[in-house]
């Protein structure tokens, strides 16, 4: 054997295994390189989802309606669930499925037997069931005894929760996001687009003991804040506004009602209240569907008497009748043109001034002036009032009430509408209305939020706050200081004074519909009205719908009375000094 | 030091073919080469590169135990700072709660305080007294009830806190019972609310 070939075939057994270790070389570093290092990287790294919080409701004041809290799921892997040694202070303790079922239930308000059964209808369905829920959104303290229990077979899981700290207290507004997180209701949908917040994610790689490796965290996905909504709500006033309606409305047997507080200057919803109101922490608890939203603005209905202040105002700043124009209004009124108005009660024919139309509240009176303008002129000032369009409000689903085009009137409908019926309107244009007459007749866009704050606190959308000059200044003055006649006057005057103040307001009677077209037995009666008068600040419209123990505009009148009280004192405004005018109501 | 022999190796096996060739060259090649100071500062070279070597090494080990050092706690001090957040969280949680309207309005019902409805306003500069003044004529109690706060359910009213000088701390909702935090205990104790 020569020595050239056993080096020939050394050289041969070289390269082979050379080939071997290159081939597989190329084999793990190239074809399989992906999927090799992934798994090395599943091995080590972690994936962690980072929450974005969903922004805040806040009320004027910075009050907290609508919250973020972090709240955590619990789950247990039924395959695993057995038999487990726990060591405290280095005494081994065994732990069966039992006792740990007993720990988990004491702190989630659970049945031990329920833990246990879920163990096993989870195995029952599925042997190899690894996931089983036990309890959803736990707090911190339920989370903290939890894990201190150390049972290897419970998992913990971050799951973000809203929270409502002040209740029921403008529920019906802040509205409410379901158990995954998604907006229902109120602002929660209508400011969803501000709110919205973005979850995150970030991997880092850890060691055999769970620590984080150090410069190994990469963030994949950034997370982002939603940003704060800033409402124009009082909370603590709009506490005490439900308050007093759920009151009253449980007294009368209304079915429903509401009342809006709103600022003459602004136009500004200091206040809405709702009854019956939904408890965002609890919306299972009220039943009715449409009694978890707002009526005040998704609700429209005919005013009644409280839009006689609109016929006034139009035909005083159309300069066809001053406050102290004489009528004659008999109960019954046949116009030219075949319509049929009759009063609420039997009276003989009224000597009347338009003061006293209002103060009487007469519908032939109403209608003897009301003619005096074209259907045209009246339709003009009433979508110059915002009747038949939803306010700026943004609220969801808000309801833009029915005004149909002048053109398209009956012979009924072109005196009805003159004392509000044969059209709708939400209370939130009722209000509307009367904050107008208010602010010497130029009317705020209604505003129910007054911005949205990004996490670096600049305000973005805020809404206009121009106002429109729906009726002079003067027929504004003028039909203020009648309705404030009506204050004085009318068959309520005891009931909703309020001493030291001079205030202005209307009733409003209307029939409801039955939902088929015709009218159903029920009233909503209803009261607007500011105060002080001889410097407006504040409305106050307060409707309740059908109550049964009392169904006149008498059941509203008190709510009134104690709600602008509160709303004065609360805001400080000066008890008036000047002596209120003194119209004439008759002749 | 292998380097070295292979010298030695080299100047053996080439002397043969040089007394061959050039015989009278075979003296001075003798003379010439001196291994050993060839070999000297190898050596030197060698260990100074094998101790920097082993420098770096325990360097960076020391160096990377520093580092793991720093995992560990960093690693506490997130752990804990969570810990922390979670605490305020949930006290924060807690006074929210309790200075929710329903949760003062009914405390301040509990101690007998009563509204009024009626304004009326003292002028300091002049003593003119501004509005009617009535006395109040006391609400409904419980009516803090008509506006519902799940959240309260479980929160004691101030004067059903036990007496004796000690705050307890809110207990949370339903689904925490009796995982409440401990009682804080005040050092001088808070006013009780036993006189109205």
């Amino acid at each position: 054997m020569s020595s050239k070939r056993r080096i020939a075939a050394t050289v041969v057994v070289l390269v082979a295994i050379i080939g071997v270790f290159v081939v597989r070389l190329v084999d793990i570093q190239v074809v399989r390189a992906d999927t090799l290092s992934a798994d090395s990287l599943g091995n080590r790294s972690v994936e962690r989802t980072v929450y974005g919080s969903r922004g805040e409701i806040l009320d004027a004041n910075g009050v907290v309606m609508a919250g973020t809290v972090m709240r955590y799921d619990v789950a247990l892997s039924p395959k695993n669930a057995t038999t487990f040694t726990r060591t405290v202070d280095d005494v081994d303790t065994t732990i069966t499925v039992a006792d740990a079922a007993a720990e988990i239930g004491a702190v989630i308000g659970q049945s031990p037997e329920k833990v246990v059964a879920l163990i096993k209808e989870s195995l029952a369905d599925d042997p190899k069931s690894d996931y089983a829920v036990v309890a959803k959104k736990i707090d911190v303290d339920a989370f903290r005894a939890l894990d201190a229990l150390d049972i290897p077979w419970l998992y913990l899981y971050q799951n973000p929760g809203r929270v409502y700290p002040n209740g029921a207290v403008a529920g019906n507004i802040v509205g409410f996001v379901s158990s995954a997180g998604e907006a229902q209701a109120g602002l929660e949908v209508g400011q969803d687009a501000c709110l919205a917040s973005h979850n995150g994610s970030e991997t880092y790689e850890r060691g055999a003991d769970g620590v984080r490796l150090p410069q190994s965290t990469v963030t994949t996905e950034a997370a982002s804040d939603g940003s704060d909504v800033i409402t124009t709500i009082d909370s603590d006033l709009q506490f005490f506004v439900q308050k007093v309606l759920a009151e009253q409305a449980q007294k009368t047997g209304a079915a429903w009602g509401n009342v809006i507080v709103q600022e003459v200057k602004t136009g500004k919803l200091v206040a809405v209240a709702d009854y019956p109101s939904v408890d965002p922490n609890d919306v299972s608890a009220t039943t009715n569907p449409d009694d978890r939203g707002s009526r005040a603005f998704t609700a429209s209905y005919e005013p009644g008497s409280t839009f006689k202040a609109l016929t006034a105002a139009s035909v005083l700043d159309a300069g066809v009748a001053t406050p102290e124009s004489q009528v004659v209004a008999p109960y019954r009124y046949l116009p030219e043109n075949g319509a049929n108005i009759n009063d609420s009660s039997m009276h003989d024919d009224l000597r009347l001034t338009l003061s006293g139309v209002l103060i009487e509240s007469s519908n032939t009176g109403t209608s003897l002036f009301g003619e005096r303008l074209t259907d045209q002129q009246r339709y003009d000032y009433m979508t110059k009032f915002g009747v038949g369009t939803e306010t700026e409000s943004g609220f969801p689903g808000e309801d833009p009430g029915i005004l149909h085009p002048a053109e398209k009137w009956d012979n009924q409908t072109q005196y009805a509408t003159m004392f509000g019926q044969g059209l709708t309107t939400t209370a939130l244009q009722v209000s509307s209305i009367y904050q107008t007459i208010a602010n010497g007749g130029v009317r705020m866009p209604v505003q129910l939020v007054s911005g949205c704050r990004t996490p670096d606190g600049t305000l973005t959308d805020v809404p206009a706050a121009e106002g429109t000059q729906v009726v002079s200044a003067e027929a504004a003055r003028d039909t203020a200081d009648i309705l404030e006649m009506v204050y004085q006057k009318a068959w309520l005057a005891d009931t909703w004074e309020i001493p030291g103040y001079r205030a202005a307001a209307k009733t409003g009677t209307a029939q409801m519909p039955d939902g088929n077209g015709g009218y159903s037995k029920g009233y909503l009666v209803s009261v607007s009205g500011f105060a002080p008068a001889d410097d407006p600040q504040y409305v106050v419209s307060v409707s309740l719908a059908d109550p049964v123990n009392m169904n006149s505009s008498a059941a509203p009148a008190p709510v009134f009375q104690e709600v602008m009280s509160q709303v004065l004192k609360k805001y400080r405004a000066v008890p008036s000094g000047a002596a209120a005018p003194d119209l004439p109501g008759t002749w | 030091m292998s380097d070295n022999l292979a010298r030695v190796l080299t100047t053996e096996t080439l002397r043969p073919e040089f007394t061959e060739r050039t015989g009278a060259d075979e003296r001075r090649h003798i003379e010439i080469v001196s291994p050993s100071t060839h070999t000297r500062p190898r050596v030197v070279y060698a260990l100074s590169a094998v101790a920097c070597v082993g420098a770096v090494i325990v360097a960076q080990l020391l160096l990377s135990v520093g580092i793991s050092q720093g995992a560990y706690e960093i690693s506490a001090l997130r752990a804990s700072q969570v810990e922390l957040g979670r605490t305020a969280d949930s006290v924060s949680e807690d006074l929210i709660r309790v200075s929710s309207p329903q949760s003062l309005a009914a405390n301040a019902e509990a101690l007998g305080m009563v509204s009024n409805s009626t304004p009326a306003y003292l002028q300091l500069s002049d003593g003119a007294v501004l509005g009617a003044p009535t006395s109040a004529s006391g609400g409904a109690a419980g009516a803090a009830g008509l506006v519902p706060n799940a959240l309260l359910a479980g929160v004691p009213l101030v004067t059903q806190l036990p007496a004796g000088g000690q705050g307890t701390s809110v207990a949370s909702g339903a689904p925490a019972a009796g995982t409440a935090p401990a009682a804080v205990t005040v050092a001088d104790g808070l006013p009780s609310p036993t006189t109205r």
